[in-house]
């Protein structure tokens, strides 16, 4: 198999419909998510959009699958540099399931390129937007250092 | 390169000192790491033993290096199954790194076998744990299900 793959896994002791919610919905990602907001209209075959805070589109895609609050499946494709951009689509798959008090959250983000400079990228982000995640859902307040869009982007 | 590996990285919003003890002291390890403990002085060449509920010793090791509190590594085998423990030992780098009001830890676990069952197994239980860990810092009670060994079977 060729292709590049990082998985994550977090338990947030939160419901998977709150967990959804703040994967998705502006007011909550703009909170947690370096400034930036996602639109779509989140039905199979509607395209999917991320924007910077100054309204820049930075991120497009497809909403592949959707079992709200259980799964979300969406293509992913960089727009933002142009050696990720080349690359082309990447598929992000947000997993969610009950585990005791907790929801754990599965993140799968892949492409069919190796090595990818878009998989190297999100390995490097993904861990801090999810830490933030779940401080947010769980004290209320999320990681300082993830509210702001990076200087110079 | 051969073998086999597992990494996680997460902020935790707690000073690093506190950050690395809630790792290695027994008392805050039994709050959400599934009610287990470890035994070490933590400095190197020492004896490294983990014990859980319902099972005693689990794992045991020696210190590799210490840094306290910026970095740990540990020669980790498991003690308790037996497809597991002929694996023989593992490594297991704990990295602490204060960044403004969070501490980084990055945890690198990796075996000198391809296909690894214990880096498997281990892959399952670390997000667990350490999910539970970063609750227990930041709102002071950790995951139910992590608090008690009782209630989670330690996989």
């Amino acid at each position: 198999m060729t292709g590049s793959k990082f998985v994550y896994v977090t338990f947030i002791r939160a419901s998977a419909e709150k967990i959804f919610d703040a994967l998705t919905k502006p007011e909550f990602t703009q909170k947690y998510w370096a400034g930036t907001r996602q639109e779509s209209g989140w039905c199979v075959g509607s395209p999917w959009k991320a924007f910077a805070p100054n309204g820049r589109m930075v991120d497009d895609g497809e909403i592949v699958e959707i079992d709200r609050p259980n799964k979300l499946v969406f293509t992913w494709r960089n727009r933002l540099f142009a050696d990720m951009e080349k690359e082309g689509f990447s598929r992000c798959t947000y997993l969610l399931e009950p585990s005791g008090s907790c929801t754990k959250l599965t993140l799968t983000h892949e492409i069919d390129v190796s090595p990818s400079k878009v998989i190297e990228g999100v390995s490097q982000g993904w861990p801090m937007v999810l830490a933030s995640l779940k401080s947010f859902l769980e004290t209320g307040a999320p990681l300082e250092e993830s509210t702001k869009w990076p200087e110079g982007i | 390169m051969t073998g086999s590996s597992f990494i996680y990285v997460t902020y935790i919003r707690s000073p690093q000192q506190k950050v690395w003890d809630a790792l290695t002291q027994p008392e805050f390890q039994k709050l959400y790491w599934f009610g287990g403990h470890q035994e070490s002085t933590w400095k190197k060449g020492a004896e490294w033993k983990m014990f859980m509920p319902q099972h005693g010793l689990t794992d045991s090791g020696e210190i590799l290096e210490s840094d306290p509190p910026n970095r740990v590594v540990i020669k980790w085998r498991n003690e308790f199954r037996p497809n597991l423990k002929e694996e023989g030992y593992a490594r297991c780098v704990m990295e602490l790194a204060q960044e403004a009001d969070l501490t980084k830890l990055t945890i690198t676990h990796t075996i000198d076998k391809e296909n690894s069952q214990f880096i498997q197994a281990v892959s399952g239980g670390w997000p667990r744990i350490l999910s539970s860990l970063k609750t227990y810092l930041e709102t002071d009670s950790a995951h139910g299900d992590t608090r008690s060994a009782a209630e989670q079977t330690h996989k």
